[in-house]
Order: structure tokens, then sequence, then C-alpha cells
């Protein structure tokens, strides 16, 4: 099948073309084609087939799923390794097993590189310039275009047979993630597992902004059962040590899971909408047709009256942002709180919002490491934040100490406390102790909001009458009666309007207004941001 | 026909089941009511349909991730 067959030189110019090219030059465009030819055959029928029963697409099928028709510019179709006869002319190439090149995904462009697992199962392909993903050819080409990368990750990294082939054992790093990680600070960086990923690539698939993976056919870890059994002696398969259900919803090393692999690609051009082009340009503006001074009745009602009901905060969301503009970064990891990416008037917004379905919103361990890779995401290219508040503070008792709820979320204090990015807080409920404190940003202007169903403190006036008044109720005749009265006593203080009117929050809002004050926030987020364009210097040592 | 279950998001109690097996839903329908840090927490249905089982029962304590209620479109 991979026998070179060549076309002999003048099949395809008409006779009277006169054509007086050299045969030379011919020559050497059907050896061009005969290697494209090569390249496009990937690992063979056989490879190809094995890899769709799979439930898996080729390297090639889903790059030309992802991008532009016909907008895909290869880089090194030509690496490979080719098999030469006595008389040193060519028979065969056996391509390298990692495809890459410039693409344009809705007109912009990326570039992109996978495995290319019908060839050695995608092992690197050692060559002078690395063809691979992981420190290859493919970050050159995302850096110094300064134009977002994508990663299509299908494949177990290094094989133990380049020690044979090189003659020495390679020292880890050698062939690093610097470039990898100079990248986080540049350019958008959106990974996809599509098969089962350990080593090299599976930690290039965290090395990104954005990651998604199959439910299904695709698996991360970082060592597969087999090396599972020979250290630890367990038998485990390898869907239960890093299919989607721990990798995405339990452990959140990939952010979101998708059905197939088209969907995957959908969710990659979703994120990409949204994002520069670098971090020397703002984000995408789009038209919307969603008016921006659209008042929404359903938000006057929509918190229950009784403050331990809980409602449900997406679809509060999903009133307030442009239509059907919203994208959920892990949407089944840390559901205490949704960070999601949305539009108001046609420009990117990120969103963070407690989540009072989930343990009243109070925040975990997950749910303050989802909030500060979603606060760094939007920081890093000048996508404004809104805080949608109703967070009764960290998350309690023994299972979340042993989480290490408090240092997780004190550490997202900080980050917020280091965005330079402008943000908005609108508290719709309740605005509570430190975890209260990662829903603002100091150093901005600051802007407080709150709907009339607001309330905020160190810690509500229940509860906290019986901690700061233990004595004196415990001394009277009746401690519940007394507890009650001084609750009712310091309850009026607790009033948003109180506060406002101290001045100490900028305004309370009738919800219906929502939308149009957030839309005006971000117009006029935009005039700043324009000034500060570029990375973000990274300072000091997160707690 | 397709089956949806919902999962609980919290370890709690079931304090009301509005529901029963049976009866029709629409997307956004409260099937139940769980009462956990506090809070009353409302389970709707994520789509339409009829609700096919409800394995649980007012009182009883749930985990993270248990099913309570399966519906049938």
């Amino acid at each position: 099948m991979r026998d070179r067959v060549m076309s002999r030189p003048g099949d395809d110019v008409p006779a009277d073309a006169g054509t007086t090219a050299v045969p030379l030059e011919e020559d050497r465009l059907a050896e061009l084609a005969f290697r494209r030819e090569q390249a496009q055959a990937m690992g063979g029928p056989e490879a190809i087939e094995k890899q769709h029963k799979a439930g898996r697409l080729t390297v090639r099928e889903r790059i030309a799923m992802l991008t532009d028709s016909d907008s895909f510019r290869e880089v090194g179709t030509l690496a490979g390794t080719g098999k030469y006869d006595e008389n040193n002319r060519l028979v065969s190439v056996t391509p390298a097993p990692y495809v890459a090149g410039l693409a344009r995904i809705e007109g912009r462009p990326v570039a992109l590189g996978g495995e290319d697992f019908t060839v050695r199962g995608g092992t690197t392909f050692g060559s002078q310039r690395r063809k691979g993903g992981q420190g290859g050819f493919v970050e050159d080409l995302a850096f110094h275009y300064r134009i977002p990368l994508v990663n299509l990750i299908d494949g177990a990294g290094g094989s133990v047979t380049s020690i044979k082939r090189r003659g020495h054992s390679v020292f880890p790093g050698v062939h690093g993630f610097e470039r990898s990680v100079q990248l986080l600070g540049n350019v958008p960086v959106v990974s996809a597992v599509l098969g089962t990923a350990a080593g090299g690539p599976a930690g290039r698939a965290i090395l990104s902004h954005f990651s998604v993976m199959v439910r299904n056919t695709s698996q991360i870890f970082a060592a597969g059962p087999p090396v599972v059994k020979r250290s630890l002696g367990q038998t485990i398969d390898k869907d239960k040590l890093g299919g989607a259900r721990v990798a995405v919803d339990e452990a959140g090393t990939i952010h979101n899971a998708a059905d197939t692999e088209a969907e995957v690609f959908v969710q990659i051009r979703r994120f990409l909408s949204f994002m520069p082009a670098n971090v020397w340009e703002l984000p995408p503006v789009i038209s919307s047709d969603d008016p921006v001074d659209r008042c929404e009745q359903g938000l006057a009602s929509i918190v229950p009256e009784k403050r331990t009901q809980a409602y449900n905060m997406q679809r509060l969301l999903r009133m307030v942002v442009d239509n059907e503009s919203m994208f959920e970064i892990q949407p089944t990891f840390g559901k205490a709180v949704i960070t999601t990416l949305a539009r108001l008037g046609g420009r990117p917004v990120g969103i963070i919002a407690n989540n009072p379905m989930v343990y009243g919103g109070a925040m975990d361990a997950k749910a303050a490491r989802k909030q500060i890779h979603f606060m760094e995401l939007c920081d890093t290219f000048h996508i404004p934040l809104i805080f949608f508040v109703d967070v009764p503070g960290f998350m309690v008792g023994e299972k979340a100490e042993l989480e290490g709820t408090l240092r997780e979320g004190m550490r997202a204090v900080y980050a917020a406390g280091n965005l330079k990015i402008p943000t908005l807080t609108l508290v719709i409920r309740k605005c509570y102790g430190m975890a209260g404190m990662a829903t603002c940003n100091k150093n901005d202007v600051d802007l407080k909001l709150g709907w009339p169903s607001a309330e905020w403190g160190s810690l509500p006036v229940e509860g906290g009458v019986a901690a700061a008044f233990r004595r004196e109720i415990l001394a009277a005749p009746d401690p519940a009666a007394k507890e009650r009265e001084m609750e009712a006593e310091l309850k009026p203080f607790a009033s948003p309007f109180r506060t406002a009117e101290a001045f100490a929050v900028e305004e309370i809002i009738d919800p219906r207004e929502t939308r149009p004050v957030l839309c005006e926030f971000v117009a006029l987020a935009e005039q700043r941001l324009r000034t500060e364009l570029g990375p973000r210097a990274r300072c000091g040592v997160q707690p | 026909m397709a089956k949806e279950e919902l999962l609980s998001d919290v370890t709690g109690t079931v304090w009301k089941i509005e529901m029963a097996v049976g009866d029709r839903v629409e997307d956004g329908d409260v099937v139940m009511i769980l009462e956990s840090m506090k809070m009353e927490i409302p389970v709707e249905a994520t789509g339409a349909g009829v609700i096919a089982e409800l394995p649980v029962a007012a009182g009883e304590s749930v985990e993270e991730g248990d099913v309570l209620c399966v519906i049938e479109s």
C-alpha cells in the first residue's frame, strides 16, 4: 500500500501545453506529491480503521472538523521516517506521529497540532526541531505569531525505545515545558484530551487555559493501569482511573467534558470566541440583538422571601446576560460556585456566581480552586469580572477541614486581591465573612452593588448573637427568648439600605435593572482595559 | 425513551416530595425539596418527561451523588 507509485512526468499535462519543464524538476514535484500522499495516508487503512472502531477520529479528521474549511496550512508535512531501496530511491515514508500547522477558527488564526495515534500510538518523534507537542514547533508557532494554541492530545508520550535509538537516556525537562509555561501568560491555550493521555501529553493537557475531554472514549492520568498495578499492586481499569467522571467531575484535572469529539470542537470554538488572540489585544466584541436596556420582570421575584430557601442561580444569570451567551467552565466540578463566560451587549464578561443549591453556596476547597483559575483566566485576557454573590461563608465541618478549605478559600481571597481587571460585585442575597471578601477587588473602583434582598457582614445576626452574647443569653430566665429578642433588636441594622445610607456600598439596585446596569459597567470597563493591555506581572507567593 | 437521573448535589435529608411516580414534569419543575446546611434546596427537573422512579422518601438521608429521581422523556 505504501509502495511508491510515481506518475510519469507529463502524465497530467495536456500534450498541447507545450511544456518545457526540465525532467528533474518534474521529478521533484512528483516526489513532493508522493511524499504528501504518504503523509495523508497516516498509519495506513488498518490503523485508521482501528482508530475509528475505538470511537475516535484520526488527527486529520479532527483538524478538519475543528477548523474553518480549507484553512489548514500544515507545517512539517514531510517529517517522518523514509524507507529507501538499495539504489537510495525512496520507497515509502512513515509520517511523524504528530500533525501540526496553522488554521483559522471563525476566521481567526490559531496554531494547532495533535498526535497521530495511527502511527506508533502517537509516541514522540525525536527530530532535531521537535515535531511533537511538548516543547515542539507548534508551540513556537503560537508564541511567535501571538495566536492561540490548540492541542489535540491522543498519546502517552515518550517511549523507552528511544533510549536505544539515541544511545542514552534523556534528562527530564530537556525537551521541557518552558515554552508551554511561557504561553500561558501570552496567548490562549486550549487542550482537548481525545484518547488515553499519560506522561508528557497528560501534563501538557493541564498546562492550558481551557481543557476538555470526551466521556467514555478518553482518559487522563499521570500513569495508566499497568504502572498502577506494578507500583501499588492495584488492579483498576483505565476509565475508573482517569475517565471523565474522575478527571472532570471529581478531581477537576480537566475542566469540561463532552459526549462526543464533535462536541469537544464546539466547546473549543466557543471558548476561543471569548478570547483575544493574545494578551496585547482586547477580547472580541460581537453585535448582539439582545437590547442592553432589557429589564427582566422575573428577576424581581426570583429570590425567595424566606432566606433559607435556595433558588436557581443559573436561571437568574440567563435572565441577565445576552441570549444564549453563557459558556460555563467546569460545570460539574466545585458546584458551589458557577464560573461562566458570557456576553453583555456583545462584550465578553466573566461571571462568578455562588450557587445556593449546593450547600447554600458555601465555598469549599473545590469551589475555591475553580474560582481562582477563572479569576486568573479573566485577569490574563482582560475580561471584566462580575460577581453574583450569595455566599454564607466557607464550608464548615470535618470533611471541609480535611480538604483544606480554609487555605484554598484564602488563596481565592489572595487571588481576588491581585486582580487588575475591572470588577463589579453584585450581592444577590448573602455576603458573609472571608468567602465574601473573595468576591471583591479592592485595588479597583471596587463597585459594590446590592439587590434589596442583600445582607452582609462578618457573620449573620442569626447565630452571631448566640456567639457574641453567650453569657448574657445563658443568664436570662428564658435563654431562647432572650436570643430571639436580641436578634430582633439587631436585625434592622442588617438592612442593606442602612449600609447604602452610610455609603458603605455604592448602590442598591432594582433587580429588574440588573442587565442595563451591568451592560453599562462592561462598556466602561473596556475604556480602562484599553489602557492596560499586555502581560500580567506575576507577584508574590500564593498562600 | 431517554432516561435522565437527577442526582443530589448535597449531603442532607429529603424534606418534602412534591411529585409522584407517573407525574408529568417540565424543565425547572420542583420534584422535591432537600434540607442541608439549614437551607431548603429545591431539586428541579432538567427536562420535560414523566417521573419513572422516586427511589427516596421524605425524611431519608441522602449523600452527594445519590439518585433522587429518574425522568423518562
